[in-house]
């Protein structure tokens, strides 16, 4: 398994889901910009699952050599990256952190997500799975740099998916609504709306299993974010969200 | 929308709560920028101490550290990050053939809380307490600076830290020597005693048995005072097992795990219902004894197959009174507490005995000394701090002290007495009470 931001509380839960399902991998390759954190999980799962994994620095703010990529294969991609950034209120006007967002949720990520996809496809097998936000099915005026860098990675997904389909390739869309993580410590999110890593962890597992192609983390997301995605431009544009 | 770490924060007993900072960081560097800017910090594992000694100002929680670092398959040793749960342990390691030297009676505790209250199980007797086992620990002192501490190495740290309540600093990871087993499963024995006098008898001749605990009736009155049943096991080795557990004897099969959906209203839990619930504990075991092989998690954890069993006390919560008495008056204290409780109406659900054996004169903040140890929890409602009063009156009576992991009420000369610990950087709520003396 090809693991794209290792260090996420999820991305971690959910290779901890799948090798407790009894899953096998030959490795799996830890791809993060924290190299420290990704080593602590490289020794757990080894411990835990007598797993062998290796750690690959991908900071995608710099410049990526894709040829330290060439041996690396694998079944599964699985990629959780993302960055939140300041929201509207602090950064809008912040080019640094416009930038870095778009960066890291979409324009740097993609190019990488594509030279994994291209050995998926040469290989006709695999399955892609990308997490990307609630937060990219309408830009609401709280956050939308980042909405707008993760509706491009929603429609990247599926454009992807709609590509591949013949290839033998499947690509899942995750969209987590809240979760309870280090993203969003301290924040006064509401439980019922809220997953925890574990549970995210299990419904992508799901998901996963069944092939499916989109897939909200709590089903309640889906209604709120239909309803969300409904009203008329006119009334959205004078709430508060 | 600013991140706001206040939140409400109370343990098993749910008793106190309290409105403070909590926060948990997973890297060393973040921790310590935590523990230099703030006055009054505590280490706070999964919350299992019934009162307030993992609350303070500011809660580290170690729920982040939640890592395993290695574990020698050879010899059976493990080193994990302080927040790893000792269920945690036991998943990776029985089906290996190891189990934990020492567990306490729910498997939902942390390392770090394990080492903090040295805890102790129902082997005090034959294999002492937690730290016994212990190889060494990491431990963040009140600068930020990461200490090694072993017998051989910080060995003055070391020691204060076990048994010290999170008062010498934060337990980052640990090292700890793991028992082999053959088999998931323990051969038990349990045996009826009429009452105190049998009881005692039964422990005295138990003694070469590696585990014993009893369940005491603490309602029944005059001859009666102590009617129990005796509980003792060994891990039993795959030859002595039944045919259908042989095939695979270091695997449970899953099992069905309720969860207290909500606060039991405040009716529900009277001294009726706890005389019901002891009677038929007592008599669904029609035969004197009775002997089986029965899986680890219900010989140890019979508790935790309930979840969140502590809401059937309701939300004014519950205190775990847990006093050792000094062996040679033992037995006269343990009577006089019982008949003070029986006298009380103040019933308690949930009453378990044990015979400590020596302790460890170099864990000298450990609680178990040897002698006659007794749990017991009690609702707590406007009688209660009169109770604990007389019951503390009695243990004092007789040499004994408070297990500190279970307090949050008693008098702080059965409680105050752990050593260089003096540290204005690691505070909790409990050791302000004790040293304010109230
Ligand atoms: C059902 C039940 C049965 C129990 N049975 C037993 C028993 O048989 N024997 C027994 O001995 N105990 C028993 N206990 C008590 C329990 O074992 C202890 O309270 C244990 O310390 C709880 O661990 P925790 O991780 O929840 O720690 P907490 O409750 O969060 O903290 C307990 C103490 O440890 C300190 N601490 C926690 N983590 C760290 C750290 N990383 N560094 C420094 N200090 C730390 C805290 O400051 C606090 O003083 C029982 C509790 C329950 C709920």
């Amino acid at each position: 398994m090809i693991v794209l931001g290792s260090t996420s509380e999820v991305a971690q839960a959910f290779v901890e889901k799948a090798l407790q399902e009894g899953e096998k991998f030959e490795k799996i390759y830890l791809f993060t910009s924290n190299k420290e954190t990704a080593e602590r999980f490289a020794r757990h799962i080894d411990v835990k699952f007598v797993q062998q994994s290796e750690i690959i620095e991908l900071d995608l703010t710099r410049e990526i050599d894709y040829t330290t990529f060439d041996n690396i294969n694998s079944n599964v991609l699985f990629c959780a990256t993302g960055y939140l950034g300041e929201g509207t209120e602090e950064g809008l006007y912040d080019n640094k952190n416009t930038e870095k967002i778009i960066h890291i949720n979409y324009s740097k990520l993609v190019p990488v997500m594509n030279y994994f996809a291209q050995k998926f496809e040469s290989r006709r097998s695999g399955t892609i799975i990308g997490l990307s936000s609630v937060a990219g099915d309408r830009g609401r005026q709280s956050n939308f740099i980042y909405g707008s860098a993760k509706a491009a990675f929603t429609a990247y997904l599926s454009g992807l998916r709609n590509y591949l389909f013949d290839k033998k390739v499947h690509v899942l869309t995750i969209k987590p609504g809240f979760m309870a993580t280090k993203m969003t410590e301290g924040l006064p999110l509401n439980p019922k709306l809220t997953a925890t890593p574990k549970q995210a962890a299990t419904c992508i597992y799901k998901a996963y299993k069944k092939q499916k192609n989109v897939a909200y983390v709590l089903p309640i997301w889906a209604v709120i974010m239909m309803i969300i995605r409904n009203i008329p431009e006119f009334i959205f544009k004078k709430l508060k969200l | 929308m600013k991140p706001n770490f206040i939140q409400k924060v109370t343990n098993w007993g749910n008793f106190p709560v309290v409105e403070k900072e909590m926060k948990s960081e997973d890297s060393f560097r973040k921790i310590k920028e935590f523990v230099l800017n703030h006055n009054e910090v505590i280490a706070r594992g999964n919350g299992r101490c019934y009162g307030d000694a993992s609350l303070g100002e500011h809660i580290f929680s170690t729920k982040k550290l939640n890592k395993f670092i290695s574990f020698d398959r050879l010899n059976g040793i493990i080193e994990c990050e302080s927040g790893v749960l000792l269920s945690e342990v036991l998943e990776i390691s029985v089906p290996q053939g190891y189990f934990l030297y020492v567990t306490p009676g729910t498997k939902f505790v942390s390392v770090g809380g394990a080492i903090a209250s040295d805890v102790h199980g129902k082997n005090h007797h034959a294999e002492g307490c937690f730290s016994e086992y212990v190889i060494e620990f990491k431990l963040m002192n009140e600068s930020g600076d990461i200490m090694t501490c072993s017998r051989e190495e910080n060995s003055d740290k070391f020691w204060a830290t076990i048994g010290g309540m999170g008062l010498t600093g934060i337990i980052l990871t640990a090292k700890f020597k793991l028992k082999n087993i053959e088999s998931a499963y323990i051969r038990q024995e349990s045996i009826k005693a009429e009452n105190l006098d049998e009881i005692f008898r039964l422990f005295d001749e138990s003694e070469s048995w590696t585990y014993t605990v009893a369940w005491i009736d603490c309602l029944q009155k005059g001859k009666d005072i102590g009617r129990s049943i005796l509980m003792r096991g060994e891990h039993a080795f795959q030859h002595e097992l039944p045919d259908h557990l042989k095939k695979n004897p270091l695997r449970l099969k899953g099992k069905f795990e309720p969860t207290v959906p909500f606060y039991f209203p405040n009716f529900v839990l009277n001294s009726l219902t706890v005389k019901i619930f002891n009677l038929l504990y007592y008599k669904k075991q029609a035969k004197k004894e009775v002997k089986n092989f029965i899986d680890y998690e219900t010989f140890f954890y019979p508790l935790d197959a309930v979840h969140e069993w502590n809401r059937i006390y309701g939300k004014s919560g519950f205190i775990q009174y847990q006093m050792v008495i000094p062996k040679e008056t033992g037995k006269e204290g343990m009577k006089k507490i019982l008949e003070t409780i029986a006298h009380s109406g103040n019933g308690s659900f949930l009453a378990v005995l044990k015979l400590f054996g020596k302790n460890n004169p170099q864990a000298y903040n450990s609680f178990p000394v040897e002698g006659y140890t007794l749990a017991l929890d009690f609702k707590v409602n406007s009688k209660l701090k009169k109770l604990v009063d007389k019951l503390d009156e009695i243990v004092q009576e007789f040499g004994g002290r408070i297990y500190l992991t279970k307090d949050s009420m008693s008098r702080s000369s059965l409680t105050n007495y752990l050593k260089n610990i003096q540290n204005p950087k690691f505070v909790s709520l409990q050791h302000k009470r004790i040293i304010n003396n109230n």
